[in-house]
């Protein structure tokens, strides 16, 4: 008897809180996602994480940086996105630069961005495993640097992100002289 | 029959099914026309590569578009979570998808009523989703690099964005150290091939092998050799060899190619992709002393 199959229900994991000073915001928040088409989840966030209300966005933490342009876009209050597992660490920062001659490879976490010194075009983009990363690499490959629209611009997830730090230094060292 | 499941960067594109072949520059699965570009557009190349020159079946691949919206690695999600016990594959190598840490769970759930097992194989976003998710164990090979494995050793992180600086830091060489780290947490494939200057192959926490050379440090910069490593080792698995001997020949076979094709860090990585018929041609039956193969004389 189909009616009384019991339906078998996901419980959603998302690994991200969005964070917030007043609670009428993460409804708000909660509802544009939402329409979004973004699976969230209002809950409780854990004390440590608290800002000063109790009621935050459960995200898809690898769908942090679209969520945030659609929050931007939509001028959507919050106070920050965070991971949820509160021993995670704060975002990366670290960039590292690698001098290949002709060439400059600049890593951020686990993506790299390669450009030719003397013109500033981008020749290489590697790392990564979010599903914009191939439409990124497509999308950059033969532009150059200041004329390239951004990988935040462009991207949706965590990859994407570390993306647009490679992207900022390499920006700054072709514009700085020293990556020329 | 190898199956690998992951999204290819043309918004829209449905989910498409089928055995590949190779047209012009572009794989070609049921009708659809596919870059051989950095994700897994790179990693089915290899794959496909070596079963030619095998003379083995060409790989089945599910693709679906999704350029980081997340709809299409739904999708695919769903599809292997419904479909997978009937299309009982061999080798399952997942690739690039938007991780989704619950879909994961129930994926590995319906992989065990799968007639056999398959062997288990996770690059890219599928390794981090099974590692978020708890169930790194489930898999026989995780392929991460330097940072990914900083990432498997993290117990809280669900991506390699949030890792601890420390873990971070730690070069290509502490590789051995972050892997006992990682399978201590439960995070980590049953064999893992590390992928940098040096490529580590450990298992259950023990380096079995390195590959140093040939030393080719400007294939780091391509994008996309990495992904070939995972091609590779998945279709070398799909052969018969053991994990760790596919891993050896993978991480060595690709090392060359570059080497073959004089790499620069402007290479495109279909470059490398077309060096793997002579690499294997004057190599693999001295590396996996499986000299009679067609396409080995």
């Amino acid at each position: 008897m189909a009616f009384l199959k019991k339906q078998n229900r996901v419980k959603f994991d998302g690994g991200g809180l969005v964070l917030f000073d007043e609670v009428q915001h993460a409804m708000a928040v909660e509802k544009v996602l939402k329409s979004a088409g973004y699976t969230v989840k209002l809950v409780a966030p854990p004390p440590e994480l608290r800002k000063g209300c109790d009621l935050a966005v459960e995200i898809n933490l690898f769908e942090q940086p679209g969520i945030e342009r659609v929050l931007r876009e939509k001028d959507m209050a919050y106070a920050s996105i965070n991971p949820i597992r509160i021993k995670t660490a704060p975002l990366i920062e670290v960039v590292k630069v690698t001098d290949f001659g002709k060439w400059v490879m600049v890593k951020a976490g686990n993506m790299k961005i390669t450009y030719e010194k003397g013109s500033g075009v981008i020749v290489n983009v590697s790392g990564g495993g979010c599903p914009d990363i191939p439409y990124l690499h497509a999308e950059l490959l033969d532009k150059q640097l200041d004329k390239a629209k951004r990988p935040k611009e462009l991207g949706f997830t965590l990859c994407s992100l570390n993306l647009e730090r490679a992207f900022d230094e390499c920006l700054a060292l072709y514009s700085g002289g020293d990556g020329k | 029959m190898m199956l690998i499941a992951g999204t290819v960067p043309i918004k829209d594109m449905p989910l498409t099914m089928g055995s590949v072949a190779l047209e012009d520059d572009f794989l070609l699965v049921d009708g659809k026309r596919i870059p051989c570009t950095q994700g897994t557009g790179a990693m089915v190349s290899a794959a496909l590569a070596t079963t030619s020159y095998l003379g083995l079946n060409a790989p089945h691949a599910l693709l679906v578009g999704d350029i980081g919206e997340g709809k299409g690695s739904r999708e695919l999600y769903q599809y292997l979570i419904d479909h997978i016990a009937e299309i009982s594959p061999n080798v399952l190598a997942l690739h690039y998808w938007l991780p989704d840490m619950a879909q994961t769970r129930q994926l590995c759930t319906a992989i065990e009523k799968c007639e056999k097992r398959p062997i288990m194989i996770a690059d890219a976003a599928s390794m981090y989703s099974a590692k978020a998710a708890g169930r790194a164990e489930s898999f026989d090979i995780f392929t991460p690099d330097a940072t990914e494995i900083a990432f498997l050793a993290d117990l809280e992180a669900t991506h390699p964005a949030y890792i601890n600086r420390h873990l971070f830091e730690a070069d290509i060489s502490h590789a051995p150290e972050l892997a006992r780290v990682a399978y201590e947490n439960h995070g980590a494939a049953k064999l893992l091939l590390v992928k940098g200057a040096t490529d580590y192959i450990i298992r259950d926490g023990e380096v079995l092998a390195t590959v140093t050379e040939p030393d080719v440090p400007t294939l780091e910069p391509i994008g996309g050799t990495g992904d070939t490593i995972t091609g590779l080792v998945s279709a070398l698995t799909c052969a018969g060899l053991e994990p760790h001997e596919a891993a050896i020949i993978a991480a060595r076979a690709n090392r060359m190619a570059g080497e073959y094709a004089r790499v620069t860090p402007a290479t495109r990585v279909r470059q490398v992709i077309a060096q793997f018929p002579s690499v294997f041609k004057d190599y693999l039956c001295q590396w996996s002393k499986v000299c009679y193969v067609k396409g080995g004389d």
